[in-house]
């Protein structure tokens, strides 16, 4: 086996560690097309675990045969090495070993933790709240904290609170729950998955916080976009931004000035995108933009499974 | 005829109603009008104690009475909700996160700028 693939994979995986991801975040495309740029994070965060476990793989099984199937494969049979096995070989079989069971580990272990709590939750909500017979899959809970959120789940549910109800009107609210429905509708709990086992899995690379915090972002723009479809009213988008600041700043009160601004944060970057919308991606950008997707997880397939020459 | 969950949600909307604790067949007696069998109060409630929602005394026979108020349960979602404690994964999606009185005083402002002028 060459070296040169492990060498090439290795590459990739420091690309998609850092600079990749980095830029990602930093971009303002992400915005105009949150499902193009979801798309996109799941293709670094696969690839990122393809090309970091490859080459670690492919380094450690070289002595075995000259491609990654073919190695396998002998080391399957019971087949000896045809080469020496040194040391670094060991140490590359047994880090790729240990990060291939922490990442599928806390994967398994997150999902089981949250499917408990959401079961929790789910069976709180059905004993404290009434269901209404207009929408069975909602709970109206007294609170008087302006909240909203869902469940996902078999039997999603969505929770409004008594403050949230308060707080908006019958247009803002049915913003709110159309937000709320498109995200159940689009599974997007399942698109943070992956970064919920990356940031657990790797505490040490801010690339994993980074991405994980991004794909939280555009998961938001991306259900307040699905609710901007399903909604009536002369300005569905200033709804919506109306119904986000009240809840946002539901604690209200005195509101000291002279701080710094921080136009940075998540809510602010919604708000603003609703307001003032930015353009929406051109069809060759977001080809383009897929395209690249398609690539970054193809590249470390190629590399893994092609003979070497 | 009623779910089971449905008749859990009755048997603790009695529960918490009731002044102190409430033997089972108080509960079929109170909820007579669904001509419920002892043995399906028994099941119910069991179902209750097992989700931690409902705890009996020892008296005989054993009298039940529910772990925690409404208002508790309610406030204690909430703050798991809020993601002061607990898994922040479990509730995807809260609508919107806290926003500091900076960040909000700043949201106000971009809505009135943008506000449509025609008016």
């Amino acid at each position: 086996m060459l070296p040169a693939t492990a060498a090439a994979l290795a590459v990739l995986a420091a690309l998609l560690a850092w600079p990749v991801p980095a830029w990602l975040g930093r971009v303002r495309w992400p915005r105009r097309d949150p499902l193009v740029a979801l798309v996109c994070w799941q293709a670094v965060g696969l690839a990122g675990g393809l090309s970091i476990v490859g080459a670690l793989l492919v380094h450690g099984l070289a002595p075995w045969g000259h491609s990654l199937p073919e190695a396998g494969w002998a080391v399957l049979t019971g087949r000896s090495a045809a080469d020496p096995v040194r040391g670094d070989h060991w140490g590359a079989l047994t880090l790729a070993a240990v990060l291939t069971v922490e990442l599928l580990g806390v994967l398994a272990l997150s999902w089981a933790r949250t499917a408990r709590t959401r079961r929790r939750h789910r069976e709180l909500l059905e004993l404290v709240v009434q269901p209404s017979p207009a929408a069975p899959d909602a709970r109206l809970l007294e609170h008087p904290a302006p909240v909203a959120f869902c469940i996902p789940g078999a039997r999603p549910l969505l929770v409004l609170s008594s403050g949230m109800v308060a707080e908006l009107d019958d247009d803002q609210l049915a913003a709110v729950v159309a937000h709320e429905r498109a995200h159940l509708a689009e599974h997007h709990h399942l698109y943070l998955l992956p970064f919920v086992a990356w940031e657990a899995a790797l505490p040490v690379l801010p690339a994993a916080a980074r991405a994980h915090a991004a794909v939280r972002e555009l998961v938001e723009m991306r259900a307040d976009d699905r609710a901007l479809a399903t909604l009536g009213g002369p300005d569905p988008r200033r709804t919506l931004a109306q119904a986000i600041v009240v809840a946002a700043g539901g604690a209200g009160g005195g509101v000291p000035d002279g701080a710094l601004a921080v136009a940075g944060s998540a809510v602010v970057a919604r708000v603003v995108r609703l307001v003032t919308p930015p353009p929406p991606l051109p069809p060759a950008a977001r080809a383009a933009a897929l395209l690249a997707a398609g690539l970054l997880l193809l590249a470390p397939t190629v590399l893994l499974l092609l003979p070497a020459v | 005829m009623a779910s089971l969950g449905d008749l859990e949600r009755t048997v603790m909307d009695r529960l918490w109603a009731a002044d102190g604790p409430v033997a089972a067949a108080g509960l079929r007696d109170a909820l007579a009008e669904r001509g419920l069998a002892l043995t399906t109060v028994h099941t119910v409630l069991s179902r209750l104690e097992a989700k931690g929602f409902v705890e009996h005394d020892d008296a005989r026979p054993r009298r039940f009475r529910p772990t925690a108020t409404r208002e508790q349960h309610a406030a204690e979602l909430m703050h798991e909700v809020l993601g002061r404690s607990g898994d922040r994964q479990a509730v995807l999606a809260r609508f919107v996160g806290g926003v500091d009185p900076e960040e909000a005083r700043l949201l106000r402002q971009l809505l009135e700028e943008t506000a449509p002028d025609a008016r």
